[in-house]
């Protein structure tokens, strides 16, 4: 009941800022981290719960946001359908990923996940009847939309924060319902000791898959909605493994396997992220990557982890 | 008809082979010891009866029905549940909910699963730690924590991986009045394991592997005078 009130103040909380302000930038700052949020979520579905700890998201991303901006172009179709078949688009493709790569365990599994994600950004690069190649495809203008007898502005950044804001909370309901099933219970098992699962009755695979799936789904979604709100995507945009990466370092910084830690994860990351561009500018990736230093060997289960670890002792 | 037959069992790792024609039937209700010295390929049937490791030949049942080629949850869901040599726990999480995963094979809701997994690790003298994390436990009771694990699966047969290994010998007497309710309760065990005097004292009948094949069957009186076994145990004189 009172994760129910929990989950609802948080909805109320992701939906205002539109209504608080009409500055630009700042709801597009505020898109970006609900963006990351949404991907730091997806990756924590599998790499917090089962701890299968992908390097390769990237591939559902990127496949996400080709799929949807495809369909538009050369089908007419509808983006907001495109989104949706982008998700399935990413599921698809994770199968086959899924019962290639979780034959290896550990390390190896993570490696194989990078390996593929730079064979299909490779065939994104060079496939270019369907991709358009090195050059990316391009929206000049996206179709009006009638919504309630008003036709929504896609110049305002508003009606993009309303969706990106709606998939987050979607996600992150996903996640929380998944840590209550059985699935979930099942996937931190798999997490601790895999041989051990198998020998309490859990197929291994099964789960591996079908959480592989949900988390592909979500990032495809996210790959979707990226393409329409900069109305461009390139392989180097959708595909590279620096986007995998982060969607790591979002989960484990927030705090893997909880339902808000990849949202701290996202504002912290995002925020810090930027503060560092605008005051080192050049080197500020340094400065980034020595506070990830930071953060993993002082906060090892994530800032949401330590936050709860001082609660615990306080009470 | 035996509970689990297993026939011609064979398995190479690359140019060696780790079980070479093995066969042997357990009998419902007794407490078998499968023995040998180290490296015979105990631990190697235990992972080919349980999906672990694929024969290279031969054949596994149960109850008549082929379990060869079923993965290792398909086999526990069978009615095989298995321990490990070198335990495997849940580390980090706690000593309920290790077993309570168990009992989802077969309790759906988790309520139930949760009374089930209490009552057993009540029963292997866990009922104190139940919200402890498993790492914390000692290895003594981390090897009753996966017995608790492997008998909330409901099994038919139970593998014992050596249980007693690393226990001290107050703990082994434990474990041989546990693995006797075990039986008493209905489960038909199997168990490998080095600590001679407890294996033949609670065995109805031992098997013994020696470089992956059966050299001795029989109750465990008459096992331990076999000349084939005391050589494989210590060795023959050199005349």
């Amino acid at each position: 009941m009172r994760r129910a009130a929990a989950v609802a103040v948080v909805a109320v909380l992701m939906m205002a800022p539109p209504f608080l302000t009409s500055n630009q930038f700042l709801l597009h700052l505020a898109i970006t981290v609900l963006l990351w949020t949404l991907l730091g979520v997806s990756w924590n579905l599998l790499g917090g719960f089962a701890g299968q700890v992908s390097f390769g998201h990237a591939t559902f991303f990127g496949v996400g946001a080709y799929a949807t901006m495809i369909l538009y172009l050369r089908l007419g179709l509808a983006p907001w359908y495109g989104m949706a078949l982008g998700g399935a688009a990413a599921v698809l493709v994770s199968l086959p990923i899924g019962l290639i790569c979780f034959r290896l365990r550990g390390p190896y599994f993570s490696l194989s996940t990078l390996a593929v994600a730079e064979i299909v950004r490779l065939i994104a690069l060079n496939w270019d009847a369907l991709t358009n190649g090195p050059v990316g495809l391009l929206i000049t203008a996206l179709p009006p939309v009638r919504l309630g007898g008003r036709v929504l502005d896609w110049e305002s950044k508003a009606p993009f924060y309303f969706i990106i804001a709606a998939l987050a909370a979607l996600a992150m309901l996903a996640t929380w319902r998944l840590s209550r099933a059985r699935l979930g219970a099942y996937l931190l098992a798999i997490r601790e000791d895999e041989d051990a699962a198998e020998s309490v009755g859990i197929d291994t695979v099964r789960a591996k898959v079908l959480t592989l799936a949900l988390s592909a789904f979500f990032t495809g979604l996210a790959g979707g909605f990226y393409g329409l709100y900069f109305r461009y995507v390139d392989p180097d945009a959708v595909f590279p493994i620096a986007l995998s990466v982060e969607m790591v370092f979002i989960a484990v910084v927030g705090g893997l396997a909880t339902v808000i830690g990849p949202v701290i994860g996202a504002v912290f990351l995002t925020t810090l992220g930027e503060l560092f561009r605008e005051r080192f500018q050049v080197g500020h990736l340094i400065f980034y990557g020595l506070f990830m230093m930071l953060a993993i060997r002082y906060l090892p289960e994530g800032i949401w982890g330590g936050v709860r670890r001082v609660w615990a002792v306080k009470r | 008809m035996a509970l689990l037959t297993v026939s011609d069992l064979t398995r190479d790792f690359g140019g060696l082979r780790a079980v070479d024609r093995f066969s042997f039937a357990v009998e419902p209700g007794e407490i078998l010891g499968l023995i040998g010295p180290n490296g015979a390929g105990k631990t190697t049937v235990f992972n080919l009866i349980t999906g672990f490791l694929r024969p290279t030949s031969g054949q596994i049942f149960l109850e008549g029905r082929s379990i060869v080629g079923l993965r290792p949850h398909a086999v526990i869901r069978r009615g095989i549940a298995r321990t490990f040599q070198l335990v495997k726990p849940f580390p980090r999480l706690s000593v309920r909910e290790n077993v309570t995963l168990a009992a989802f094979t077969h309790e759906p809701t988790r309520r139930r699963a949760e009374e089930l997994a209490g009552q057993l690790l009540e029963r292997m003298g866990l009922g104190d730690r139940l919200d402890a994390p498993a790492a914390d436990l000692t290895l003594g009771a981390q090897k009753r924590l996966e017995v608790a694990r492997a008998l909330a699966t409901r099994p038919r047969v139970l593998l014992l991986d050596e249980p007693m290994g690393g226990l001290n010998p107050r703990e082994v007497d434990e474990a041989s009045v546990l693995v006797k309710q075990i039986r008493a309760d209905g489960v038909t065990v199997v168990l490998v394991e080095h600590v001679m005097k407890a294996i033949m004292r609670i065995s109805d009948r031992v098997v013994v592997i020696h470089h992956g094949e059966k050299i001795a069957d029989g109750p465990p009186d008459r096992v331990v005078q076999d000349p084939n076994v005391i050589a494989a145990y210590l060795g023959t004189r050199v005349a």
